[in-house]
């Protein structure tokens, strides 16, 4: 990325459609401005909103043909909630794409285990993606699946397209069921250690809160998974996405450009030390 | 990197007058030191008169003033504050979406009595922002670096320790060296080397060189932190769950003013200001790891607590910079032990930390 006086520079984008995906969340489709790039599973664009703020949002679809791309949006900030204002048609600004998104270059041939918590689902979708257009690249592809409550679910209209995705096995769970719920109940962690799968020709992809992400790490090196073979898309604030400003650190490591998707052995001697 | 180009000369210190105005009159805007509200402040002089002169400031931790004297160090502002600026706007939106990056003038900065430890944090920032921030860029190449090589150091400076000082070895145009009504000079760039033609001076006598060398030693002697640099990176991280963090920050009031007199730290946050016409400005302004909002998203907090925050000061000028940036983000200039309301003293920080063991 070029200098940051440029690098900083919003380019217009129109949103092409708006989806409801929970109580508090939305999908915003936006058409990428011509000469961008298009983003990778795991990169993240910054969304401004005129004379509000710039927020980083993880890619959760991409549509290659129209060069759609969807942000999943959950309306928590104080830039976030001003999305709920925004329709089909708006102008937002984009640059991006930015950071290092997941490994599927590594994983050509071997299992994916996909640990999601929350909204840690949406930067994950795109592999989810890319493994049922490709099936035949991949091996297994295992889709563990958390959230606080069935409502906080994201995407829930297309689990049944995740199940028929040949050699796949999708699990959901929720940590507090509410009327209706048949599904599992509990913290997703828990679902590692029922996995059927072995760890040697597998790889670990995790992306959810940093406490849940702890605890997927610790279950994920219980069942045998090394190091390298575990991945994980870190949360931090952002406010230039080229590693300048400084928020993001986490040690020596600027999270939105040495990432946000980091090799857990990269990390792993910052990664237990609390509020690094 | 520039060296010395001309070995040491020696002329009379009135000279320095003749300087400023050489570079008033080459067309640059004179940076230096005047005394406002009893502190020395950074600021664009007009003449040689506004330079502050006849003072001396006495500084510890948490302690700054002004008293009469022949030798001054810095105040609260460093090169930083020119080269990148405090508030900046990067560009408006109108409401239109058009953006529109301003147009700004190049201006010929000429930096004059700087001591070496602000001309080292110009080239830690030279490894952060070439390349990357244009008015840095933009500023830094147009500019003279006149620098004031340090005979007495205050009590928070540990230059020597940091490799930085007392004497500027390399990267400035002109270095002088006050002693008495001498001034001992030294070109380190063609420029410089052009300016020194400017002045009565001829190659300096075995007395002064001799007098010269004994006052760099003595300054150096005084300018020592306590602990060494080879192996701190690796000895800090080691030590990165210590229990020092937690006891010096309980006099931490969480202030960053560290941060912002900071020579060094380039952390910046992005405000989008709203204007009445419709349009938004999007500005640049110095942010610090010791604000609460620093860590803060709107889900939660990478580091709620003031000691994590303070732990990721010490460890960046320490640790992490080495990695991000191949050189220590300190230059030993003690500002932030200053200017600290508190007194935290940086130094006594490091040494307790290397004291304790893993987790001491």
């Amino acid at each position: 990325m070029g200098k940051y006086m440029t690098a900083l520079t919003p380019l217009k984008a129109t949103i092409t459609r708006v989806r409801t995906e929970s109580w508090n969340v939305r999908t915003y489709y936006v058409r990428l401005p011509e000469g961008v790039e298009l983003p990778k599973p795991g990169q993240f664009n910054m969304l401004y909103v005129h004379g509000v703020g710039e927020v980083p949002i993880s890619v959760s679809d991409l549509d290659v043909e129209s060069r759609v791309v969807a942000h999943t949006v959950r309306f928590v900030g104080s830039v976030t909630k001003t999305f709920e204002l925004l329709k089909e048609g708006d102008v937002i600004g984009f640059r991006g794409p930015y950071g290092i998104g997941w490994p599927m270059d590594v994983v050509t041939g071997k299992n994916i285990v996909l640990v999601a918590g929350g909204i840690g689902l949406p930067p994950l979708r795109p592999v989810i993606r890319e493994v049922a257009k490709n099936r035949g690249m991949y091996g297994k592809l295992i889709i563990l699946y958390g959230a606080r409550t069935p409502e906080d679910l994201m995407f829930s209209y297309e689990y049944g397209d995740y199940e028929s995705i040949p050699n796949t096995e999708f699990y959901v769970t929720v940590d507090r069921p509410s009327d209706g719920w048949r599904g599992n109940v509990g913290v997703v962690t828990n679902l590692i250690k029922h996995v059927d799968v072995n760890p040697s020709d597998s790889y670990a992809f995790v992306c959810g809160p940093e406490i849940m992400m702890r605890f997927a790490v610790q279950e994920l090196l219980k069942k045998g998974f090394k190091t390298n073979k575990i991945f994980l898309s870190l949360e931090r604030r952002m406010k230039c996405g080229v590693g300048l400003c400084g928020h993001c650190q986490m040690g020596p490591y600027f999270v939105c450009k040495h990432g946000p998707v980091f090799p857990l052995w990269f990390i792993s001697r910052y990664f237990w030390v609390d509020q690094i | 990197m520039w060296v010395s180009l001309t070995g040491l000369y020696v002329g009379r210190v009135d000279s320095l007058r003749v300087l400023f105005d050489e570079l008033r009159r080459s067309g640059y805007f004179v940076v230096g030191y005047r005394v406002v509200d009893g502190v020395l402040r950074l600021g664009e002089l007009s003449s040689f008169d506004e330079l502050a002169q006849g003072v001396e400031d006495v500084q510890g931790p948490g302690r700054y003033s002004l008293i009469s004297g022949s030798f001054y160090r810095h105040g609260p502002d460093s090169p930083k504050k020119f080269l990148y600026p405090p508030y900046l706007t990067l560009f408006k939106v109108s409401s239109g979406w058009d953006v529109v990056v301003p147009v700004r003038e190049v201006r010929r900065l000429a930096f004059f009595g700087l001591k070496p430890c602000d001309l080292a944090s110009i080239k830690v920032l030279d490894r952060v922002l070439l390349g990357v921030d244009d008015y840095y860029e933009s500023l830094r190449k147009n500019m003279v670096l006149i620098v004031e090589n340090c005979t007495t150091p205050g009590n928070t400076c540990f230059c020597s320790t940091m490799n930085t000082g007392p004497r500027a070895r390399d990267s400035f145009d002109l270095a002088y060296t006050r002693l008495g009504d001498k001034l001992v000079l030294e070109a380190g760039s063609v420029l410089g080397l052009k300016l020194l033609n400017v002045l009565e001076v001829e190659p300096i006598d075995d007395a002064t060189y001799e007098r010269f060398e004994a006052t760099m030693r003595n300054a150096s002697e005084k300018a020592r932190a306590g602990f060494e640099l080879n192996g701190l990176p690796e000895e800090l991280e080691l030590r990165i769950e210590s229990k020092v963090y937690e006891k010096v920050t309980e006099k931490c009031l969480g202030c960053a003013n560290c941060n912002m007199v900071c020579p060094t730290c380039f952390c910046f946050d992005v405000l989008d200001v709203p204007l009445i016409d419709g349009s938004a400005e999007r500005v640049r302004v110095w942010d610090g790891c010791l604000n609460f909002t620093y860590g803060q998203v709107a889900g939660g907090h990478f580091r709620p607590d003031l000691w994590a925050r303070y732990r990721h000061f010490v460890l960046h000028k320490f640790a992490y910079w080495v990695k991000q940036f191949g050189t220590f983000g300190c230059v030993g200039c003690g500002r932030c032990i200053t200017w600290c309301p508190t007194g935290i003293d940086l130094r006594e920080t490091v040494r307790s930390v290397l004291r304790g063991g893993k987790s001491g």
